[in-house]
């Protein structure tokens, strides 16, 4: 009388192999989001550098809670009494970063104020206003003065290049477009995964710019020194510190240390490559 | 680096396992089908004149269906362009036929030879941070016949 015929397959799910559907979307979206990226990383750092750099230097005070009397030599208090060292040595690096300064020829009105940081980290870094941050820890791993030289001189080409600045652009407007993008993948694991793709995008500018920078290093050691002589300790030692672990190129901020060594060899091939090394001063606390 | 590495992991296993269960299921709920082909189903909410004696009984059959990591991530991706979200159709596909099988089980297991004025529902819950499905229900219901079998269908007198 009547009969309930099995539904025949395949009409409510489609054939098509998931992935597929997922590779195609993925693939999409993440060359849009590349796109969209690299446009206002370009729109941000192009309109970064008609910020004059005095202006630079008063988001600075304000981003970095400076008073003016932090970090400058001429007036900053020793740190304790009978404790002047730190002092010391940031006159020391003060007084290399504006000879270096001088050879790198920084336009009119741009000035570098290094800080020393007595701190066991491995780092150095340029920030906004033409701060210059190097910690105590560096300078330990550096046995002499050229060495210091190529992560000086690397520094104020940050500054010189309006890198800081730039960064912090390029880090506003992809920041606030990937918010608003948020929320529209409906789950927070897309958003995360857009957004790794969006970082992994600005990555590759950032180890442009540090390129860019050791290149200009390099160009400024050779007019300072004459010869490019022991610039390359500088990353050995980093590469020697840093070698428990390195994130693949694509993850890194910075060019793998291995191939700005090689980028120094080659770029050596121009340049003189023997010469005497200058020591640091033996009165301060560096070379240990 | 880690974000992306447990992000990869949780796709990968989320693909595997779900693609799986999901095989795994269709094929049960296929062999189940026709165990229960005789057991038959109508929308209809009347009843036929001629259907004889019965007794009525309410059967429900109720199926809860989570979706699996690598679902989410495709149907998330799918929602910033638009389109058909296979993920999904699968998921409540899956949902709609075993939770029809399970009231149909109820059915056989009160002696129905048909079930009359089927309907479902359909739920998602658990929606977690940002509104997001997290698992789908689905609920089949009708009105079991059951023949009486004490009285002889159309005796007369």
């Amino acid at each position: 009388m009547y009969e309930n015929r099995p539904p025949p397959e395949g009409i409510n799910v489609s054939d098509e192999h998931p992935l597929k559907d997922f590779f195609i979307l993925f693939g999409g979206i993440g060359v849009a989001i590349v796109i969209l990226v690299i446009a206002l990383s370009f729109v941000a750092g192009w309109l970064g550098r008609f910020v004059p750099f005095e202006v630079e230097k008063k988001w600075a005070q304000k981003a970095l809670s400076f008073s003016e009397s932090v970090g400058d030599v001429s007036r900053s208090e020793p740190q304790g009494p009978g404790d002047d060292q730190p002092h010391a040595v940031q006159l020391y690096l003060q007084d290399l970063a504006d000879r270096l300064a001088d050879a790198q020829g920084l336009p009119d009105g741009m000035g570098i104020r290094v800080h020393y940081v007595d701190d066991d980290t491995v780092n150095a870094f340029a920030t906004l206003g033409g701060n210059v941050f190097v910690f105590g820890g560096l300078l330990e791993k550096l046995p002499h003065e050229n060495a210091l030289a190529m992560v000086m001189a690397h520094e104020i080409a940050h500054i010189k290049h309006r890198d800081p600045l730039v960064a912090a652009g390029r880090g506003l407007t992809v920041g606030l477009a990937l918010a608003s993008l948020a929320g529209l993948g409906n789950s927070q694991a897309v958003d995360a995964a857009l957004g790794q793709v969006a970082t992994v995008t600005v990555l590759k500018y950032s180890r442009n710019q540090e390129t860019a920078a050791d290149i200009a290093a390099m160009a400024t050691l050779d007019r300072y020194y004459g010869h490019l002589s022991g610039a390359e300790v500088l990353f050995e030692a980093l590469h020697e510190h840093s070698q428990s672990y390195e994130p693949p190129i694509f993850l890194s901020t910075h060019p793998v240390t291995q191939q700005r060594i090689d980028a120094i060899k080659a770029y050596r091939r121009h340049a003189s490559t023997t010469g005497a090394l200058t020591a640091l001063p033996t009165n301060l606390p560096l070379a240990r | 680096m880690l974000d992306l590495g447990i992000f990869l992991t949780l796709l990968v296993l989320g693909y595997g396992f779900g693609r799986v269960a999901e095989s795994r299921h269709f094929r049960s709920i296929i062999e189940k089908e026709r165990d229960f082909q005789d057991l038959l189903t109508f929308s209809e909410r009347t009843l036929p004149t001629d259907i004889g004696d019965v007794d009525a009984a309410l059967v429900g059959g109720n199926v809860v269906i989570s979706i699996d990591y690598f679902k989410r991530i495709a149907a998330g991706l799918r929602s910033l362009v638009g389109g058909r979200i296979g993920a999904y159709e699968s998921l409540l596909e899956r949902a709609r036929r075993e939770a029809v099988l399970r009231m149909k089980q109820e059915a056989r297991a009160k002696g129905a030879t048909m079930i009359f004025n089927v309907k479902l529902e359909t739920a998602s819950i658990s929606k977690g941070q940002n509104q997001q499905v997290g698992s789908v229900e689905v609920y089949a219901y009708g009105t079991a016949l059951i023949p009486t079998a004490a009285r002889p269908v159309a005796s007369g007198v």
